[in-house]
């Protein structure tokens, strides 16, 4: 993060706190107008910050990017390019050098593209991540629903379409790591931003299920499942938004069809009221998930009380019952059909 | 031409495409934004083709086009 005193002429426009370059945000914490140059630096360094704080990438790490094509995992793929092409700041000390190591282009970089089959929607999603990695030159794993699972999103949800968002989440998790798998990765980044953490933390307190509130996919168990790395925590849906405007890399994408049925949308809503009213919700909220997980011990086999890490009867993935989530959506999706 | 106020008028295009006008007087964007029940934390604010924050200054006949950041993730 870049600190600074915004240029306030009374009358005029602010101007960025680091140059005479008209501003293109106003960020808090501490306050600061940036232009987007200094905006993007912004970004890219609160970025490259918290994959060096929670060490996120080791030596030799193939990174399968989950890449939909829509604006989160657009931004994600730009930056982690970008920090990884730049290998850090040189800073020859130990632990300067050590830091460095957390983020030097020994990384490489593999998009993972899943095809759910939502007539309509994920055409246009597809051809904007195929012309994202032809842009950055990286290699494109594609996996589809009908591939996988025998049948498109839009054929399971048949008069279930309320469960959207739910089938379909479970159901990409293991496409991504399908995915993951194929492309010889080490860890899976998502795009998951501060929005979606928060209004994630808040989701899951409403219904009730602590455990999968500090359930922590980022350590992984051995063996059991690549690790997921979140890169873009610090960056709010806003922030993306304008980190890709400034650089004329937003397209306006159609939304979801199935957007509306989830409860995300009115989760959204009010997380962002509260964030208007007491600044700095968001961040509170994944704080004291944060603390819930250190006093559990999340991330350690067994803690959930679920006794050891489990194989699924039916497709030996793994999971915490006898049938794995995925298994359980598959069976119901065929007895509406 | 010399600067006459009567002859301008401030476009807003909303969320949802549609468009407004407002006096030309020069007012906070953030105070648009609350006109009009937007979140400054859902949007983003382009004036005249230009990403700005929300404490700039909207007046003339400048195009305030208010897009929400919420969907096509």
């Amino acid at each position: 993060m870049i600190n600074g005193e915004s240029g306030d002429i009374p009358g005029k426009d602010k101007t960025c706190s680091f140059c005479t370059k008209p501003a293109v945000a106003r960020l808090t914490d501490p306050d600061r107008h940036l232009c987007a140059d200094h905006f993007i630096r912004d970004c890219e360094e609160r970025v490259r910050n918290i994959m060096i704080a929670e060490g996120m990438i080791s030596h030799s790490d193939r990174i399968a990017v989950g890449l939909s094509g829509g604006k989160d995992s657009t931004a994600l793929l730009m930056i982690l390019s970008r920090i990884l092409a730049s290998g850090g700041d040189d800073d020859s000390s130990e632990k300067g050098a050590r830091e460095n190591d957390a983020v030097r282009p020994t990384a490489d970089l593999v998009a993972v593209t899943i095809d759910e089959g939502i007539a309509g929607y994920r055409e246009e999603t597809m051809e904007a991540a195929a012309a994202l990695v032809g842009r950055f030159g990286i290699s494109q794993q594609i996996i589809s629903f009908r591939e996988l699972f025998g049948s498109d999103l839009d054929t399971l949800l048949k008069g279930r379409e309320e469960e959207a968002c739910t089938v379909c989440g479970v159901l990409r998790r293991r496409a991504l790591l399908e995915g993951a798998r194929r492309a010889g990765a080490t860890k899976i980044a998502t795009g998951h931003n501060l929005d979606d953490e928060a209004q994630s933390v808040l989701m899951n307190l409403l219904r009730g299920d602590l455990p999968r509130m500090v359930m922590d996919t980022a350590s992984g168990y051995p063996d059991c499942f690549i690790p997921r790395i979140k890169p873009l925590l610090p960056l709010s849906e806003k922030e993306i938004v304008i980190y890709l405007m400034v650089q004329g890399a937003f397209t306006d994408l159609p939304e979801c069809p199935y957007a509306h049925t989830a409860l995300r949308g009115e989760v959204r809503e009010m997380l962002s009221s509260l964030e208007l009213q007491y600044p700095g919700t968001r961040q509170k909220l994944i704080s004291a998930r944060d603390d819930v997980r250190e006093i559990v011990g999340a991330g350690e086999p067994g803690v959930r009380g679920e006794g050891a890490v489990n194989r699924c009867r039916r497709c030996g993935e793994i999971c915490s019952g006898e049938i794995c989530a995925v298994c359980r959506v598959l069976e119901l999706a065929n007895e509406k059909n | 031409m010399l600067y006459d106020p009567d002859h301008y008028e401030m476009q807003v295009i909303l969320p949802d495409k549609s468009r407004h006008t407002l006096p030309p007087d020069p007012q906070n964007i953030r105070e648009i934004l609350d006109g009009f029940g937007c979140n400054p934390t859902s949007v983003i604010v382009i004036r005249n083709g230009t990403v700005v924050p929300e404490d700039f200054i909207a007046r003339g006949d400048d195009e305030i086009r208010i897009v929400s950041v919420s969907h096509g993730g």
